[in-house]
């Protein structure tokens, strides 16, 4: 029985319940926004905010398609992302995992999600980069002010024309980067735990 | 010996001079001013409404700034906002175009102001319009009341807004149809006092109207507290003249006050013994007894003001130098007791000494008195000058006396003719700016002063000019008030509203031509517009706009037609297409960096050209309008 058909003890266990559940207000209700994008201009000096969530996007949005459409950006609109149409039944799928392999107690299941989970991640962010890269560059030739194409900043601070951008990770994407985080917490407990058996037997 | 008195003369010339002086200045330095600074993007603690007089219209300042907030436009049409111009306003002005506007009254309850809506009167043709504190914008005009000329008593609401009230300033014959020489004035004339009823939602309708001798009804109050209940209403000329009112009206020592039990009036009117006169009915006093009576009154009284506790009813006497303090417990003991003096057209009369509390030898030609929180009332002398402030209670004196500049009509104090006063500040509505400000010609404008009433003396702070010609004016704390920043496309109930661009098209049947139009920065759609000569052209605009102040407006080249579209409003506007020709139509509103783009054109096709019933936006336009509108 290899390292993989392992099982946990019963504080590991307890640390990879505890990622599905964090992951739990992000998969199961998706009331906590993943990331922000907070824009200022002279005259919106309140700003006005995007906040997307792993099934829509909320915000001021008619006041800023109203303003994008001037350099001829598309309108932003929740039904153009197929994204949102699977993102939560994928993050469920993954919280099911964790429990399933707290609940079984299989080493290599938890390692599986964990490292589908990382992959996931990954390719979310680029398609994330991608939509920011393509509102930016997919400029309508036919609108009234013609800017150079741009790409809104995906972290951290940019002034693009008129307005300030900040774009920054909400609640959402802290959790699950919290449940992502205890993976390698585990397996980093899991080896501390196994040389301080190894020093007692020697 | 005559040295000394010349000396004597001249230091007395001297030291009227510096006093005239610092007289003038009216108002002290650094101090003053500190207090009425409102730093830029902060906002004034109260809102103001004045009446706007013979403009027609409201104005709203902030206080203790003194800014100039805006217009509400209500009797008169007005272009910067469009009023009046569209189809739905143009119906709420009747056909007028002119109104007197005198006498703010905020709605109340509990005798507290609530921040719902602002009445006002239009005195000369007898209407009384709401306007709504949400959108700042004339919801209601009711009226012309039936019988009743020159509603002056108007409209002063009850302390939970169950009524506001309308009573004749100039007599008629009634109903106003009857015809009568004016030499029968005495005989023929009659002065009206109507209850009119306000629903819950604030829709005005008649209660019951009551039939008085030709006299003046002058100013009017409500009672509240322990006079709840009733209505107080001053007049002059109960010597019932019809020419040279300026002598005739001016000889009687007494006048009156009447008293009028508004439960009773709708009491009686709900049992059938109204008689209709006019469509209405109308309560004939010498059938209809316990509904109505009269204080005798020093001197042609004009201001007739309920302190904040509702025990007293403070009534000016013009000619005279005195306010004559009547009781209300007194008044109910007298009539309880029916001792009275006669009647005049039925109406009993009350003996002056029975109901008077107190006399205050104020000062010239008292005219109004509000309120503050510590027991002081203060009444605008028109003769002297001067605001005065004396004690609500013994010894009924006087405590201290402020000049104005000059010659002060009506008077505010913060939230002054409610329960409870705030005794913050007074504003001083004056008939005479002269000298007041930079010269602008002969006709001058109004001038008003800013008071301190928080310390015992009063200071005044600020003077500034109103546009002609506010008479009365309410004061609110900011707070009360939840003004809406759009409206809501959602909850846009107008039959004539659009929502997509697909639903954008111009419609022709037979001579009338309906335009479905929606504005958004920065375009009409549609832009084009194609209808025949002798066509009746609507537009229908609906501003799809839901950001703050982003408002469009819709004028025609070559005509009277403009109106403004606020966002999630739709307006319409008819336009009759008179000339072949082309006629360019634009918004008339700054809205954006576009703004000079914002235009379109009529097509006037010549009579009997075939144009298309249905006419759609451009394929190419339309596409980018439904792509910038996706949800």
């Amino acid at each position: 029985m290899g390292y993989l058909g392992g099982a946990f003890s019963t504080a590991e266990r307890r640390l990879i319940v505890l990622a599905a559940l964090v992951l739990l207000p992000v998969f199961f209700l998706p009331v906590l926004p993943v990331w922000h994008m907070k824009l200022w201009a002279p005259q919106y000096r309140e700003g006005l905010t995007l906040s997307i969530y792993t099934n829509t996007i909320r915000g001021d949005l008619v006041k800023i398609n109203t303003l994008n459409h001037y350099v001829g950006m598309k309108a932003i609109t929740a039904s153009d992302f197929r994204e949102f149409t699977y993102l939560p039944q994928a993050l469920t799928g993954l919280g099911v995992c964790a429990l399933l392999a707290a609940l079984l107690n299989r080493r290599w299941l938890a390692i599986l999600g964990w490292l589908v989970f990382t992959g996931f991640a990954v390719v979310m962010f680029a398609d994330y980069a991608q939509w920011l890269y393509s509102y930016g560059h997919d400029l309508n030739p036919r609108a009234a002010i013609k800017l150079p194409t741009f790409t809104p900043p995906f972290i951290g601070y940019a002034k693009m024309a008129n307005f300030k951008v900040l774009s920054f990770p909400g609640m959402g994407t802290v959790l699950l980067g919290l449940a992502w985080a205890l993976g390698p917490i585990v397996v980093l407990l899991e080896r501390r735990a196994a040389r301080r058996k190894a020093a007692a037997a020697s | 010996m005559k040295r000394a008195i010349s000396l004597l003369f001249v230091a007395a010339l001297l030291i009227g001079l510096a006093s005239q002086f610092s007289g003038c200045a009216g108002a002290k330095g650094g101090d003053a001013a500190a207090k009425t600074y409102v730093k830029p993007g902060e906002y004034d603690k109260y809102y103001a409404f004045f009446s706007g007089g013979h403009s027609g219209q409201v104005y709203v300042y902030g206080i203790p700034s003194c800014r100039y907030l805006t217009t509400i436009p209500v009797f008169t049409p007005e272009p910067a906002k469009g009023y009046g111009y569209d189809e739905e306003t143009k119906a709420r002005l009747g056909g007028l175009t002119w109104g007197d506007a005198h006498h703010p009254g905020l709605s109340e309850t509990d005798g507290d102001y609530d921040g719902r809506w602002l009445f006002i009167n239009d005195m000369p043709n007898a209407r009384i319009a709401r306007i709504s504190l949400s959108s700042f914008t004339t919801e209601e005009i009711f009226g012309p009341i039936p019988n009743l000329s020159a509603a002056h008593a108007c409209p002063f609401p009850t302390p939970n807004t169950e009524y506001v009230f309308a009573a004749s300033r100039f007599s008629l014959p009634v109903p106003r149809d009857k015809f009568s020489k004016v030499e029968d004035y005495a005989k023929n004339f009659n002065g009206i006092i109507a209850g009119v009823k306000v629903s819950p939602e604030g829709h005005m309708s008649l209660g019951f109207e009551i039939l008085t001798p030709p006299f003046d009804w002058d100013l009017a109050d409500a009672g509240k507290g322990p006079s709840h209940g009733w209505e107080f209403f001053s007049c002059y000329n109960s010597e019932m003249a019809f020419d040279s009112l300026e002598i005739k009206a001016s000889q009687n020592e007494m006048d009156f006050v009447a008293a009028v039990d508004w439960r009773a009036a709708q009491k009686a009117v709900d049992e059938g013994k109204g008689d209709i006169i006019g469509g209405v009915p109308v309560l004939d006093p010498n059938k209809v007894k316990g509904i109505i009576y009269l204080i005798p009154t020093p001197k042609s009284p004009h201001g007739v003001d309920v302190n904040p506790t509702g025990e007293y009813i403070c009534a000016s006497g013009k000619l005279q130098a005195e306010v004559s303090i009547f009781s209300y417990k007194k008044m109910i003991e007298a009539i309880a007791a029916g001792k009275f003096d006669g009647e005049k057209g039925g109406i009993p009369v009350l003996k002056y000494e029975d109901v008077l509390e107190a006399k205050v030898p104020v000062g010239l030609g008292p005219l109004h008195t509000q309120f503050d929180d510590k027991g002081y009332a203060y009444t605008s002398l028109f003769l002297d000058s001067q605001i005065v402030k004396w004690k609500v209670g013994p010894p009924w004196n006087v405590a201290d006396k402020v000049d104005i500049f000059y010659s002060v009509g009506h008077l505010m104090t913060s939230e002054g003719d409610t329960r409870h006063p705030t005794g913050e500040y007074l504003v001083s509505l004056n008939k005479i700016a002269k000298d007041r400000y930079l010269p602008l010609g002969p006709s001058h404008p109004e001038a008003t002063q800013l008071i301190d009433l928080k310390s015992p003396k009063m200071e005044v702070l600020y003077d500034f000019p109103t546009y002609p010609e506010p008479h009365y004016a309410q004061m609110i704390r900011a707070e009360k008030l939840k003004p809406l920043k759009i409206y809501s496309l959602a909850e846009n109930k107008n039959p004539w509203k659009i929502m997509t661009a697909e639903e954008a098209r111009v419609e022709r049947k037979g001579k009338r031509v309906d335009v479905y139009m929606l504005t958004i920065r920065t375009h009409f759609t549609p832009d084009i517009v194609r209808v025949a000569q002798g066509d009746t052209v609507y537009f229908h605009v609906t501003n799809l706009e839901q950001d703050q102040d982003i408002t469009h407006g819709f004028g025609i080249t070559f005509s009277s037609k403009n109106t403004q579209v606020d966002p999630g409003e739709t307006k319409t506007i008819r336009w009759v297409a008179e000339k072949v020709g082309v006629n360019p139509f634009y918004c008339s509103n700054f809205c954006s960096a576009l703004h000079q783009e914002m235009q379109g054109y009529i097509q006037v096709n010549p009579a009997g050209t075939r144009i298309a019933s249905i006419q759609r936006p451009d394929p190419k336009k339309l596409e980018e309008v439904i792509a910038l509108l996706k949800k």
